[in-house]
């Protein structure tokens, strides 16, 4: 009596599953050069310290890929995003940027929004030659040492954001220049770019204080400051330490003799912030008003308002925009989702996206922009959101970005 | 001598003496079992990649379940809780994380190196840490491990400081006869189980060794095991170093398999989750570390990527796993299987 299976049918059964097994990934990997959807991967810290920013990001990326599909997307071939929650943890965002890459074959990357993590992404998508463009501020990711042709810079860097605020403060308030800074490397890189910016105008140093990331009590090192008299205090430091220092410094009344400076002044902190605020000067990438004498800006901010509520990108989010858009852009110019073909079109693009003219620097592929000198207000608003002055613009310019040489780039 | 029967001790409440086998053929199966655990365990580790949601997952679980079973060889089976073993794994990362992003040596140099460095870390920090007792022994190795920690910290010309050491690029590696594309995941995974398997076949035997049989007796009851004759501080010390040099090959290979190495490897955070992975899996038992650590990483990356709220739903069931299975996973699972016969 037979039983309907013998070993020889369980052989042949399981050799010829196990061949699909293994052929699997080859016809899919095929199927999708051919033309599934292009795939974007978007590492951010979904939770974690900034994932009211993140959440901005992913909305506005969102945005980004909707405006690509509408308008026929890429022979026929649809974008779509992969969001991915890096937890604001480098080792995290490594991992989940293999799972991208290596599960979900991304085309491109887009994310991170912290130096390490931005880093740490980098270096995983450089090594499989995937293209990443950062939208985390980092002064590192431009040198030679962590660069790689895939590797693109949309956001601005400490270098460029402390200069642009130092050349515009200092000649203003002051040569008398106080430092109390977060000790880490996005603090010594923002106090590296003031110093370097205030050259031309001979300032001095009279203090260059560190305290600990995530520190809650700065009475140790205000009366400090204080007796200082410093014509200008530059808090280079990151979401919560700059809301909660400045609040402190205000409280003590420092801002009597000293103009309080941030390098990067943050909408989702002025807003945590509230009136402690008033009258800091900072930097930053984006702000909304900028619609009131960009075009581009009014659109992307009405485009934004009618997906969302009528709310208003944030300066991070609307990164989150510009990062994928400069991919999608470049994959029509180079007419091909090719790694080194979109390259190539990626060092080309001269845009203007969404804040006026922009184009990559081709030896380290960072985005040369501009960057809004914005100064913080609480009254006289004319929405809540209504929070900035911009007091100037220093336009973009390759002479505010570190030489090519100097980032160890070999011409 | 066959080692004793894991989680054994611990479900029955009485001290663990020799291996008793359990009723009739249940027992015969895990007595069979224990002595065929390597093989069993790297059985399992062998299909895993193919029910793991992704490759890069698995081999993350590979790492983190090599870590928790050094881990255990201090906490399930000497009975020390440490709260400073991520200067281990942290050691072990940025050594073989240094020796080739730095100086260019061979990943399988650089695993020496790192499991080397691990090993003086856990050597300088046990001895001072085996002085003390209890809370007071877990408060030490968290206050060494976090010196640890600050040190790597300020090296920022080798470890990269906060922005992480970067450049730990082994895209082929190179073996007599072998040349092996570790940018393929398959590969990669079975490259790292090779050394994680030779890993835990040296722990298997250490285990059943008289050495093995001994750190247990001072899990025990110390005092006895004083007065059998042991020289109990040395042993805790050699425990606690070994446990260090295993930790610190898991760190070594996870560098290696994240190109990567974020500060945060070292941080008391990291020491939390190796308590954590060995108490979810079953403390003291074999096999645990792994199932513990396969799923503190599936619920954390399943969970991460269906809810932004994942912390809390990851919570609560660490809690619920806490009240519910005392015993861990798997420790639970063998006190079952010991009690009835299926």
């Amino acid at each position: 009596m037979t039983t309907g299976f013998d070993r020889r049918r369980l052989l042949q059964g399981s050799a010829a599953a196990s061949a699909l097994a293994l052929a699997a990934p080859a016809l899919l990997r095929s199927a999708a050069a051919q033309g599934g959807p292009i795939k974007i991967g978007f590492p951010v810290p979904l939770t974690g310290a900034f994932g009211a920013e993140a959440n901005d990001q992913v909305r506005a990326a969102q945005l980004a890929i909707k405006e690509f599909n509408e308008a026929g997307g890429f022979q026929g071939r649809q974008a779509e995003l992969l969001v991915r929650d890096d937890k604001l943890n480098p080792g995290e965002a490594a991992g989940r940027t293999l799972e991208l890459i290596e599960k979900d074959k991304v085309n491109f990357l887009v994310g991170g929004l912290s130096a390490a993590v931005t880093l740490s992404i980098n270096n995983v998508a450089r090594e499989r030659r995937v293209i990443y463009n950062s939208i985390s501020q980092s002064d590192a990711i431009n040198e030679a040492k962590d660069f790689g042709r895939t590797t693109f810079h949309e956001a601005l860097n400490p270098h460029m954001t402390a200069g642009a605020v130092g050349r515009y403060v200092f000649p203003k308030s002051g040569k008398r220049v106080a430092f109390l800074s977060a000790d880490y490397a996005y603090g010594h890189e923002m106090v590296r770019g003031f110093k370097r910016a205030g050259e031309a105008s001979g300032i001095e140093v009279v203090a260059d204080i560190r305290h600990p990331i995530g520190a809650s009590d700065y009475s140790a090192f205000l009366p400090r400051i204080a007796a200082l008299k410093p014509d200008v205090l530059c808090l280079c430091n990151f979401g919560r330490d700059q809301v909660v220092s400045i609040q402190q410094a205000t409280e003590f009344g420092l801002k009597r003799n000293t103009k309080l400076v941030a390098p990067v002044l943050l909408f989702t902190s002025r807003k945590a912030g509230g009136e402690a605020f008033d009258g800091v000067i900072g930097g930053t990438s984006y702000y909304w008003r900028l619609e009131d004498t960009v075009p581009s800006a009014k659109a992307f901010n009405d485009r934004f308002r009618a997906a969302y509520n009528g709310a208003v990108p944030s300066d991070y989010g609307a990164l989150g925009y510009a990062g994928v858009r400069s991919v999608l852009e470049g994959v029509k110019a180079a007419g091909s989702v090719e790694t080194d073909k979109v390259v190539t079109a990626m060092e080309g693009l001269k845009a203007d996206f969404y804040k006026g003219p922009q184009s990559f620097r081709k030896c380290d592929h960072q985005l040369v922009q501009s960057v809004l000198i914005v100064e913080s207000k609480s009254k006289g608003l004319k929405t809540p959101d209504d929070v900035f002055t911009i007091l100037g613009t220093e336009g973009p310019d390759e002479r505010f970005l570190r030489g090519c040489d100097e980032l160890g780039h070999k011409a | 001598m066959s080692p004793p029967a894991p989680g054994h001790a611990l479900a029955q409440g009485t001290p663990l003496a020799a291996p008793r086998p359990g009723s009739g053929r249940t027992g015969r199966w895990l007595a069979l079992a224990s002595r065929h655990r390597v093989a069993l365990t790297l059985a399992f580790l062998v299909v895993f990649p193919w029910i793991a949601p992704y490759q890069a997952l698995a081999v993350n679980i590979l790492v983190l379940g090599l870590y928790a079973l050094g881990f255990n060889l201090l906490f399930g089976y000497t009975g020390l809780l440490s709260f400073g073993h991520a200067a281990f794994l942290g050691g072990g990362a940025y050594g073989s994380g240094i020796a080739i992003a730095h100086y260019g040596l061979h990943p399988a140099l650089a695993l020496v190196a790192g499991t080397l460095l691990a090993t003086l870390i856990a050597a300088a920090m046990g001895v001072l840490a085996i002085r003390t007792r209890g809370i007071y022994f877990a408060m030490t190795t968290l206050a060494l491990s976090m010196c640890v920690y600050y040190v790597f910290y300020r090296a920022e010309s080798f470890t990269g400081g906060e922005n992480g050491l970067r450049g730990i690029n082994v895209p082929v590696l190179t073996l007599p006869g072998l040349r092996l594309d570790l940018l393929d995941p398959m590969v990669k995974y079975y490259a790292v189980l090779a050394v994680v398997g030779g890993a835990v076949w040296l722990f298997s035997r250490l285990l059943s060794s008289p050495f093995g049989a001994a750190l247990e007796a001072i899990r025990e009851n110390e005092g006895r095991a004083q007065a059998c004759g042991y020289d109990v501080r040395r042993m805790k010390l050699v425990a606690f170093v070994i446990s260090g040099a295993l930790c610190g090959l898991a760190g070594a290979l996870q560098a290696i398999h994240l190109s990567i190495v974020p500060i945060e490897t070292m941080h008391y955070s990291t020491s939390g989750q190796a308590v954590m992975m060995a108490l979810l899996g079953g403390m003291g038992t074999f096999f645990g570390p792994f199932i513990g650590a396969a799923t503190f990483s599936l619920l954390q990356d399943g969970l991460a990527t269906l809810t932004s709220h994942w912390q809390l739903f990851v919570g609560a069931i660490f809690i619920a796993f806490v009240l519910f299975l005392p015993l861990g996973i798997w420790g639970e699972v063998l006190a079952r299987l010991r009690r009835t016969g299926w």
